[in-house]
């Protein structure tokens, strides 16, 4: 029993941290058709921008979070306006972008590795402590990973199920020349979501640093999963994206728990490609009713 | 406010080279339905897109009222009251029936006054009402007519463009389809309609303009047209 729930604790606490970048991969897609490649980078950015927060400007812990997601933000925005934006009417642009965003990648890592180099920093967004669950031990910050994720998720959620700027995002991603007919700023659209999803990346990246540690490279094998968890849900599908990096989490730390760590990353490679063996389109993918 | 008129002076546009629309040009009074028509492929659906912004003007200028809409992006298009009902309707699949007319009122000033403007679509569409929570895509070829026509007056526009609205549809749903469009043109909406199929529009068009290879050919009176057979005979096949 304690077992499970160790394995069910370090399961959810993994699950939320993929979900969250997970998301962010899978709205951009959903949005813009758009693969973007530098959502690793983007996680080690916001690891590194709540660091830079509190110990190099000193400011207190509170503010890490906020700063990461400012940066992830603002990141976000650059990389609609920097690159996406001459890309997006250009037929080729779903592997153009993919590319670019691999150059990307590679430009902001070495941004990283000049300003803080190479040596691995302890993340200082932690809580200190845990509780005791019989005879497992949870530390508080598995829940505080848990819980910011849980409260970012929704609030995603609610931006897109409640707000207009969800609908526009919405209905861009079901028909970008039908939301253009109903007045909808498809470009604006499309930075939004960029933005969000460096939000979402950035405090992915804040919370993975925060029981890892923070490295350059620190977003490669995250986002990896996420494109796993992406692929098993069906690309696009958001809500599949949720509840595929949940169960893909606690089947990674049950895998981890029972035959070794190494084999976690393959046990979810396997995973995809029975997925896409058995569910090309995704295992959590509608299947759409359409009337002829 | 009254709608202003729509109008069209030496447009020409195309897609990859390809000249379609040529030199065209065309006026819509406010509070009047004009009518396009002639036959496939001779560039009436680039005519509304390019009105509205999906498919930029190589030349010509593109006026309502006072402002330019050639150099416009279609959102902005959509802004000026200028609202494109498209062929193939362009609806937003995972919505429901409710959501995507709500889409339609997408702008502030649309936004503001949705209720009322969702009430008066069901009241003129009551389909809609029916199906109101169905997902746009379970719709039939009919329904899904009736619900971009309904989105399109949620929007407040000044001027509808409605492409083909009978298009691959039973007789009798172009029947309903035509009575809510006779009915915006007698509670005074601007209309601007694509058809192909002449015999519609006779009773309801204020003018008809015969385009044939991306130019006007012949413009008039509906009753004139419908006297001169030669005329159909020649562009349309009969």
């Amino acid at each position: 029993m304690d077992t499970l729930i160790q394995v069910i604790v370090s399961g959810l606490t993994l699950g939320a941290m993929y979900a969250l970048s997970t998301i962010g991969l899978s709205l951009v897609w959903g949005s813009l058709n758009m693969l973007n490649m530098a959502q690793g980078a983007l996680l080690a950015i916001g690891g590194y921008a709540a660091y830079a927060a509190t110990v190099t400007l000193g400011l207190p812990v509170v503010l890490a979070l906020p700063a990461a997601m400012l940066v992830g933000f603002l990141v976000g925005l650059a990389i609609y306006f920097a690159i996406v934006r001459f890309m997006l009417n250009d037929p080729g642009f779903e592997t153009n972008v993919i590319i670019a965003t691999v150059g990307l990648a590679i430009v902001l890592e070495n941004v990283v590795l000049k300003l803080f180099g190479a040596y691995p920093f302890t993340q200082p967004f932690q809580l200190p402590d845990g509780l005791r669950i019989g005879a497992v031990y949870v530390p508080y910050q598995n829940l505080l990973i848990m819980a910011v994720s849980l409260a970012l998720m929704a609030a995603t959620a609610w931006l897109i199920a409640r707000t207009r700027m969800g609908r526009a995002i919405r209905a861009t991603a079901q028909n970008r020349d039908g939301a253009l007919l109903m007045g909808v700023p498809v470009r604006r659209v499309f930075a939004q979501v960029l933005a969000l999803g460096g939000v979402l990346a950035a405090v992915s990246g804040v919370m993975l640093s925060s029981i890892t540690t923070l490295a350059p490279t620190m977003g490669y094998d995250p986002m990896l999963k996420a494109f796993i968890i992406c692929v098993i849900a069906g690309l696009g599908n958001t809500l599949g994206a949720l509840v595929a990096a949940f169960a893909l989490g606690i089947i990674e730390a049950g895998v981890q728990f029972l035959f070794g760590v190494r084999f976690g990353f393959p046990a979810l490679l396997l995973l995809v490609i029975v997925a896409l063996i058995l569910r090309p389109e995704g295992v959590f993918s509608r299947r759409r009713t359409v009337r002829q | 406010m009254p709608a202003p008129s729509l109008v069209l002076d030496g447009v020409s546009a195309g897609y990859q080279g390809t000249q379609v629309l040529k030199r065209l040009s065309l006026e819509v009074a406010a509070g009047t339905l004009v009518t396009i028509i002639g036959p496939n492929g001779h560039g009436k659906t680039t005519l509304l897109r390019c009105v509205s912004g999906l498919v930029r003007a190589t030349a010509g200028t593109i006026r309502f009222g006072e402002v330019t809409l050639s150099r416009l992006s279609p959102d902005r298009v959509v802004a000026a009251g200028v609202i494109h009902i498209p062929q193939g309707d362009l609806l937003f699949p995972d919505m429901s029936v409710r959501d995507n007319l709500l889409m339609g009122a997408y702008l502030p000033a649309a936004f503001a006054v949705s209720r009322q403007k969702l009430a008066e679509v069901y009241r003129l569409l009551p389909t809609l009402a029916e199906r109101q929570h169905q997902v746009a895509s379970t719709l039939s070829g009919g329904e899904r007519r009736m619900l971009a026509i309904g989105r399109g007056l949620m929007a407040e526009g000044r001027i509808l463009l409605i492409d083909e609205p009978s298009l691959g549809l039973a007789p009798i749903v172009i029947d309903q389809i035509y009575e809510a469009i006779g009915g915006l043109r007698r509670t005074g909406h601007t209309i601007l309609l694509v058809e192909e199929n002449a015999s519609r529009v006779f009773d309801l068009a204020d003018k008809v303009y015969l385009l044939d290879n991306g130019q006007m050919v012949w413009q008039g009176d509906p009753q004139e047209l419908a006297s001169r057979p030669e005329l159909l005979a020649t562009y349309l096949g009969g």
